[in-house]
């Protein structure tokens, strides 16, 4: 029974993580139905601001945060602005964006090993090698931490999408672009600031998993496969519906890894993104695609 | 002076889709203030492209658009929804997932003074009892009457002066299409001008003042609704087989 608990806990601590670094995947896809293929690529530029934030002047990476989202964010603005704004209204306008997107991926990817090598890197704070104790059970440090600022975060911006002005234009923009339009939203703002705010929780989660994951630049090619794998079952472009397939996929592959060796975790989510696209393309909480 | 002037003035506009071929060739409407207009004519002719040129979705490439005395060709249509010209587009212009609170407050996006908005939001909500019994529940779940509703609601929250409606009771059963034109009233009797796009013209040119058939990008005929009605050519170009039908 402890052994279950045990791993229901790690995995929800880590559904959390998961579920952080697809909001902003599912947030831009919901409103311009980019597929943004570079977006672990921006997560893991976040985790390089804070490892070098942390190895260079000794800045805790929960400290350096919000520096990575700012950065990000802006970062996020200039990629939308140079190349993704001019395809808004070219006939090709999926096709164009997945290829950029990929371009995109494989530029930063180039840029990031030249600049800092295909070393494996992890911040290493000193909670990192510590753990809590939750009666019997038992949590690295790091992942509670990381697990808890995620939901945090999401929580967070879950209030902003619901309560405030810019956040029900944003949901609107999501449902009904043309009648978001009618209505006085200025829907290329919209796309502008919410590509800025995906890549900006890009970067945040970026500087949580810096010290729970080893990175390096490539890694990002496994993670686009989790990732995509979390948002189709929930439903592409639904919030809500990534946080809960990150919740249930991150429970289900640390059972697989626990039962069957952790090579098998990483599987769970493959196996999972071919298998919802077989049995149920419109994910969990979608509707049926036309 | 004239009995009643016109409120909106559309001239020989041509307009198409980016680069392709003129849709609109000579289209226009006369609109008068605080009469319902039905737009009438056949598929393709083009009665939602003249609703999107007023409404500055879609450029007009010649022609005017004039105003309350000012032309507004070329604004946007942000600036065209300020000025008091709201447009319902054909089918699904609800918001799927947003509550029915949260699509009228949608539907006033455009105020940023949130006391006035929340007013506003309770004087709809006054007119429609059914909208503040469903607050709550996502536009979705509602029936198509209901969405209909709500669509129409919405617009009430800028205290417009011209509601255009596409066909608003496309896919509707009877019973619902007669609540849709109850509710079609209730904005003439708020003062509002209405123009309605609706295929079936019988039903549509009954319940509105005046009438105008749209063929081929152009404007056939134009005058009061139950002119157009009787008249025998139009009957046999432009209603005869509904008129059969119904
Ligand atoms: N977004 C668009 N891009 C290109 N062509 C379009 C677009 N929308 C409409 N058209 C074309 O413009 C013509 C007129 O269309 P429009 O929708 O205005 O007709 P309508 O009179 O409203 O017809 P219906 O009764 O079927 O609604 C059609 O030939 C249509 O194919
Ligand atoms: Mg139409």
């Amino acid at each position: 029974m402890t052994d279950i608990l045990q791993i229901l806990l790690i995995g929800a601590v880590l559904g959390g993580v998961y579920a952080l670094m697809a909001s902003g995947l599912t947030l831009i896809f919901g409103v311009m139905k980019i597929i943004n293929l570079a977006h672990p690529v921006f997560i893991i530029i976040g985790a390089y601001i804070s490892y070098w934030l942390f190895t260079l002047v000794g800045l805790d990476p929960i400290l350096s945060m919000p520096i990575a989202m700012i950065a990000l964010f802006c970062l996020g603005i200039v990629v939308y602005k140079l190349i993704f704004e001019r395809e808004a209204s070219s006939a090709k306008y999926s096709e164009m964006t997945v290829l950029l997107t990929f371009a995109v991926a494989l530029s930063f990817d180039g840029l990031l090993g030249v600049l800092f090598g295909n070393i494996q890197r992890i911040t290493s704070p000193s909670y990192a090698v510590e753990a809590v104790m939750l009666g019997d059970l038992f949590l690295p440090k790091g992942q509670f931490y990381a697990g808890l600022i995620s939901i945090a975060l999401i929580g967070a911006l879950v209030a902003f999408l619901k309560f405030t002005r810019f956040g029900y234009a944003i949901r609107a923009t999501t449902q009904n672009r043309e009648a978001a339009q009618l209505l006085g939203v200025n829907v290329g703002l919209v796309s502008t600031i919410t590509f800025g705010i995906g890549i900006g929780l890009a970067g945040a989660s970026g500087a949580l998993i810096s010290f729970i994951f080893s990175f390096f630049p490539a890694r990002h090619w496994e993670w686009i496969a989790l990732l995509m794998s979390l948002i189709v079952l929930g439903g592409m472009g639904r919030l809500m519906g990534a946080v809960v397939g990150a919740f249930l996929l991150a429970i289900v592959s640390a059972f697989v890894g626990s039962y069957f060796g952790s090579t098998w975790s990483m599987m769970t989510f493959y196996l999972a993104l071919f298998l919802i696209l077989l049995v149920r393309p419109q994910g969990l909480f979608g509707e049926k695609m036309e | 002076m004239p009995e009643s002037t016109a409120l909106l003035e559309v001239r020989d506009v041509v307009a198409g889709y980016g680069r392709g071929p003129a849709i609109l060739n000579g289209a226009g409407i006369t609109v008068e203030e605080g009469r319902t207009h039905c737009i009438i004519g056949p598929n393709g002719a083009g009665k939602s492209t003249l609703l999107k040129v007023v409404s500055g979705l879609l450029p007009a490439r010649a022609g005017e658009v004039v105003f309350d005395g000012e032309s507004i060709a070329g604004l946007r249509p942000d600036e065209i929804l300020r000025r008091g010209i709201c447009f319902v587009p054909q089918e699904r212009a609800l918001f799927p997932d947003m509550s029915v609170r949260e699509n009228l407050r949608m539907g006033g996006y455009i105020i940023t003074d949130r006391a006035d908005l929340d007013r506003r939001l309770d004087e709809v909500l006054e007119a429609f009892p059914v909208l503040r019994e469903r607050g709550g529940q996502r536009a979705k779940s509602l029936s198509g009457g209901e969405q209909q509703m709500l669509t129409m609601g919405r617009t009430l929250v800028l205290r417009p002066r011209i509601v255009m409606l596409d066909e608003p009771s496309l896919g509707l059963a009877p019973r619902i299409v007669s609540q849709v034109f109850d509710i079609i009233r209730l904005l003439k009797d708020k003062g509002i001008t209405v123009i309605i796009v609706e295929q079936n013209a019988v039903v549509g040119l009954s319940n509105a003042d005046l009438g105008c058939v749209l063929d081929l990008g152009r404007t056939m005929f134009e005058g009061p609704a139950d002119g157009i009605l009787e008249d025998p050519r139009i009957r046999e170009l432009y209603l005869g087989k509904r008129a059969g039908a119904a």
